[in-house]
């Protein structure tokens, strides 16, 4: 209890609103440039792997429910669980030291993304029955074309673009901590996790 | 105050003066009712004799089936073409080449669509309906956390002003040469030199703003006073109670029913 109200100090209730807005500002970005990946969930992992995981999860949580309560993204509420989850790794992938060594990032994203596409293959089946109406829906259709049932057909899809999407998302939030001055980071509860040895 | 996210349309109607709680409420009915009920046509009885007159009563009808539809028609066309043609096994109504249309397909995208009408036309009606910083206001008045509602009002706040600086930074990277159309290798490339300038720039003005409330006694413990009252008819609490048995019902209905 008291080490999660060290992590929701001011900073971090002033952070996560930010952090929200670059899931969302940068994950329209990415749909303005075509990129066939979603990039949404930057400032999550940011926040996962700066506050830890509960924050993140705060952070994941509120960016879909938001996106999709204000009729940009209404897909995205459906998901709130997922991207939850997806600020919840950040923050254990950060307190397991992951975040020092460029290999690892990528092996977290990795994993994030393959755990990303277990939870939200039955949600996409069941609510959205296996589609999105975006771009990835064709995926979908080859699968089911194979002969994939339904579930499947989305786990497929899910595995075939998650990891890579979160791989991506882990390595930027990685180039981003980085560049920011130390000063910046040191205010943050895991600073360690990811200070330069 | 700058412009913040949200879809509300200001009406005079019986809908927008309820309390935000009880739109809260009659949202999360419909969205149980969504979710719940059986068989493929039950949820589109439920739209039309449910959603739609509440609509009607907010005055918002042809905004909330204007977007409705935005969001429903690409899935519903998804839905149609994936699980009605690619259908695995099922009895096939008619042939197109290769491929036919299966009946067992067609009952589940029917299904499917109208779940998908029901979840996005309860969010949009209570969108639509409630002003935002009046539903939080509210809301940390009954004890919700005010940290909470905090990060809430400020992201509807902070996320139109990180949309017109993504575009700046866009036109900027462009004007400076920078490719963003053509094939995917270039496009890539154009990740970095957008995502990363955005991020920085937005995360230097965080300290100051953790000061900035901090001095303003954000964090002051005890009873703190409301700017804005949210006024309540004396009816409404006992009809959110209805609204919330009614909401049982229609669970225990679609649970038994299946």
């Amino acid at each position: 209890m008291d080490r999660i109200k060290k992590d929701f100090s001011t900073l971090t209730l002033v952070m996560i609103p930010v952090a929200i807005a670059i899931n969302i500002a940068v994950g329209q970005l990415i749909f303005t440039l075509k990129i066939p990946l979603y990039l949404d969930s930057i400032g999550t992992v940011l926040v996962g792997v700066l506050v830890g995981p509960w924050a993140g999860a705060v952070t994941g949580l509120l960016t879909n429910l938001i996106w999709g309560l204000t009729g940009l993204n209404v897909v995205s509420a459906a998901f709130w669980s997922v991207a939850a989850v997806i600020g919840v790794l950040a923050g254990l992938f950060s307190d397991a030291g992951w975040l020092r060594a460029w290999w690892k990032v990528i092996l977290a994203g990795l994993i994030t993304g393959l755990i990303a596409a277990i939870l939200s293959a039955p949600i996409s089946a069941y609510v959205f029955g296996g589609v999105t109406g975006a771009g990835t829906d064709v995926v979908v259709a080859i699968f089911r074309g194979m002969g994939l049932n339904v579930l499947p057909a989305s786990f497929a899809q899910g595995v075939s673009s998650d990891p890579l999407d979160k791989a991506t998302s882990f390595l930027v939030v990685w180039l981003i901590v980085q560049a920011l001055p130390l000063r910046f980071i040191m205010r943050f509860p895991r600073a360690e996790n990811v200070k330069p040895a | 105050m700058s412009e913040a996210l949200s879809l509300y349309v200001a009406r005079p109607s019986r809908v927008h003066q309820l309390h935000p709680l009880t739109k809260l409420a009659l949202a999360g009915f419909m969205l149980v009712g969504g979710l719940l009920l059986p068989g493929p046509w039950g949820l589109y009885i439920f739209w039309a004799l449910v959603t739609l007159p509440l609509a009607f009563l907010g005055r918002i009808l042809n905004q909330l089936v204007i977007a409705t539809l935005r969001v429903a028609f690409p899935f519903a066309l998804s839905v149609f073409l994936i699980q009605g043609f690619l259908w695995t096994g099922g009895t096939p109504l008619f042939r197109v080449g290769p491929l036919s249309l299966k009946q067992e397909g067609l009952a589940f995208a029917i299904a499917s669509t109208g779940r998908i009408l029901m979840v996005v036309s309860s969010f949009l009606w209570f969108a639509l309906t409630t002003r935002p910083d009046q539903l939080m206001a509210t809301l940390s008045q009954r004890g919700f956390p005010a940290g909470l509602s905090y990060m809430i009002v400020a992201t509807l706040q902070i996320v139109p002003r990180f949309q017109a600086r993504a575009n700046a930074i866009l036109d900027a990277q462009r004007s400076r040469g920078l490719e963003t159309e053509g094939n995917l290798r270039r496009r890539l490339k154009a990740l970095l030199p957008l995502v990363i300038p955005l991020v920085l720039s937005s995360l230097i003005d965080v300290e100051e703003r953790a000061l900035a409330i901090e001095t303003r006694g954000f964090n002051r413990p005890g009873q703190k006073t409301n700017l804005i009252v949210i006024p309540e008819a004396p009816w409404e609490p006992a009809a959110r109670i209805g609204i919330l048995i009614c909401a049982v019902l229609v669970v225990g209905l679609g649970l038994w029913l299946r």
